[in-house]
């Protein structure tokens, strides 16, 4: 790296002549170094998977938890530091209260990837912090009922201004990835941490881009992601797997962000292992 | 010579996306005396190593009761372990004051981790200079959590922080599969063997250096569970312990494991 020494890269907030934050830069060097984290998002919901890197024997078994719901409908995982994503977390459970005090209404995904975003970004601008040392995935399925708003009289407009529009639909699922720098994208499937290279490359063999939206189901996207982390992962550390989803309100989860039920992530798993030896016998 | 420009202040990424200064808070840990928690199913212990700064002065404290159903051991700088040490017995109060019960363990270890995140990420801050073990009980039975200056909190089955710690940890890595089961007794046993390990070669376990904290859920006959709260024991309260780990000679991990097997057959 050339711009070591120069100074520029001693503080964040500052700008190298030829414009870049290097104290950003190095924060995503910290999420490369994290454990992989994946969401897809499906015809019906979305899918959330992380590989958590078993660093002590004397750790407690599935008892530490990396996915984070943070309102009913919303779940997020991240790769980096830990403490950091749990800082975003409890910051993402405060945007989504304060949006349903204000608006009696559930925030929508791209809304709360907007606020978070937003709140990233901050961390960019003053030498008196340094930037998230994450890669945040946020998952959500807005709903498509129209939630009535309390005290309201009628249905509201039937035209013009906030009004409807015949045959168009809203809500579904969705999925935003945020960076260090604060910049974020709306995704199909998206990955990040240490085996993002090889889970990218995975991801983009599934069907989930298509002009019809997503082929994939949830079920399928569990086996999928379950086996992608799989792929991405480095053989001689052992690791646990950690999966949540969110389906639409007629779907497995009512609409609500929940664990992978445990059966279905141990049937993932061994397929996953199943697939990993195939793959070593060719 | 060369110099480390990225160690300054808890706010500099090195290039390969490290923060120094928290690393090196975390080295403050390994400069405290080493302490040692286990859980089983029905309990969960602390035991701590307390070090005197001379031959005639007191014993460092290492113990610190938090509610009825909480206690920390800690390791590194003391000062910085009262602060909060004294948060959480606020928390832990407000808790019974607004909710009417006792704070489940985890949701205390999530508010001191974010309280110490903060401290990483802001100019003119700097990261806690201590790490704790944090054990207690609650709805869902006893539990073991690490808590590290960088704000990381994991929940454990059994750890070991502290100046040669690593030696503790091996002991309880190779025992890990007991601990389960054991009985009150029994888990206080393995954590006194766990710290012996840790021991520099001419200094062993006395009454007074060393400390024993326990806290359980007890069967009552009707079936209903309840919580024994958390008791620190030092001095002649130890005595009977330690005497009962003394046998086990050089190597103890070999003779500490037929011991506790004899222990089972006699139960």
């Amino acid at each position: 790296m050339t711009s070591i020494g120069t100074g520029y890269d001693l503080a964040n907030s500052i700008f190298s002549p030829d414009g870049r934050n290097f104290q950003v830069e190095y924060a995503v060097k910290a999420v490369e170094n994290g454990g992989t984290s994946i969401g897809i998002r499906c015809k019906d919901g979305v899918v959330l998977a992380v590989e958590k890197l078993v660093t002590s024997k004397l750790l407690k078994p599935n008892a530490n938890k990396r996915i984070a719901t943070v309102d009913r409908h919303l779940g997020v995982v991240y790769s980096g530091m830990i403490p950091d994503g749990r800082h975003f977390i409890e910051r993402a459970r405060d945007e989504a209260r304060a949006w349903r005090d204000t608006f009696k209404t559930p925030i929508a995904t791209a809304d709360l990837a907007s606020r978070m975003g937003g709140y990233m970004q901050a961390y960019t601008l003053y030498q008196s912090v340094r930037p998230f040392g994450i890669t945040a995935i946020v998952g959500g399925f807005d709903s498509a009922a129209e939630t009535p708003v309390d005290g309201e009289v009628g249905n509201g407009p039937a035209c013009g201004a906030g009004g409807k529009v015949a045959g168009k639909t809203h809500g579904g699922p969705f999925l935003y990835m945020i960076e260090p720098s604060g910049l974020y994208w709306g995704y199909y499937g998206a990955a990040t941490g240490k085996g993002r290279q090889a889970a990218k490359a995975e991801l983009e063999k599934l069907d989930l881009g298509g002009p019809g939206g997503p082929a994939l189901t949830m079920e399928e996207a569990v086996k999928e992601a379950a086996r992608i982390l799989y792929v991405a992962h480095d053989d001689d550390k052992e690791f646990e797997l950690e999966m949540t989803w969110i389906s639409g309100a007629d779907g497995p989860t009512k609409g609500a962000h929940h664990e992978v039920p445990k059966a279905l992530r141990e049937e993932a798993e061994r397929l996953a292992k199943q697939a990993q030896e195939e793959k070593m016998e060719e | 010579m060369f110099r480390n420009n990225y160690d300054n202040d808890s706010v500099t990424f090195s290039p390969q996306g490290r923060i120094f200064q928290v690393e090196y808070a975390a080295e403050a840990v390994k400069q405290g005396s080493v302490v040692v928690g286990i859980a089983s199913k029905t309990h969960v212990v602390l035991v701590a190593i307390k070090r005197n700064a001379e031959e005639l002065s007191s014993y460092q404290k290492k113990l610190f009761p938090i509610d009825e159903h909480v206690a920390i051991a800690i390791a590194g700088l003391t000062s910085d372990a009262r602060v909060l040490s004294n948060f959480m017995k606020q928390q832990c109060l407000g808790h019974r004051l607004t909710f009417g019960r006792s704070m489940p363990v985890r949701t205390l270890v999530e508010i001191i981790g974010s309280k110490a995140q903060i401290n990483t990420q802001h100019y003119g801050k700097r990261p806690y200079g201590v790490g704790l073990l944090v054990a207690g009980v609650d709805d869902h039975g006893p539990h073991l959590f690490e808590f590290q200056p960088s704000g990381m909190t994991e929940e454990m089955v059994a750890f070991a922080i502290g100046a040669r710690s690593q030696m503790a940890r091996t002991y309880l890595e190779k025992n890990i599969d007991k601990f389960a089961d054991c009985d009150r007794e029994e888990l206080i046993r393995h954590g006194l063997r766990a710290l012996k390990e840790s021991l520099v070669q001419d200094r062993e376990l006395t009454i007074d250096n060393t400390s024993v904290g326990v806290s359980g859920v007890v069967k009552a006959e009707d079936g209903s569970s309840k919580v024994e709260p958390f008791q620190v024991y030092d001095q002649q309260d130890v005595t009977a312990w330690i005497e009962s780990v003394a046998d086990d000679k050089e190597g103890g991990a070999g003779t500490g494991e037929t011991e506790a097997e004899g222990m089972e057959v006699d139960s």
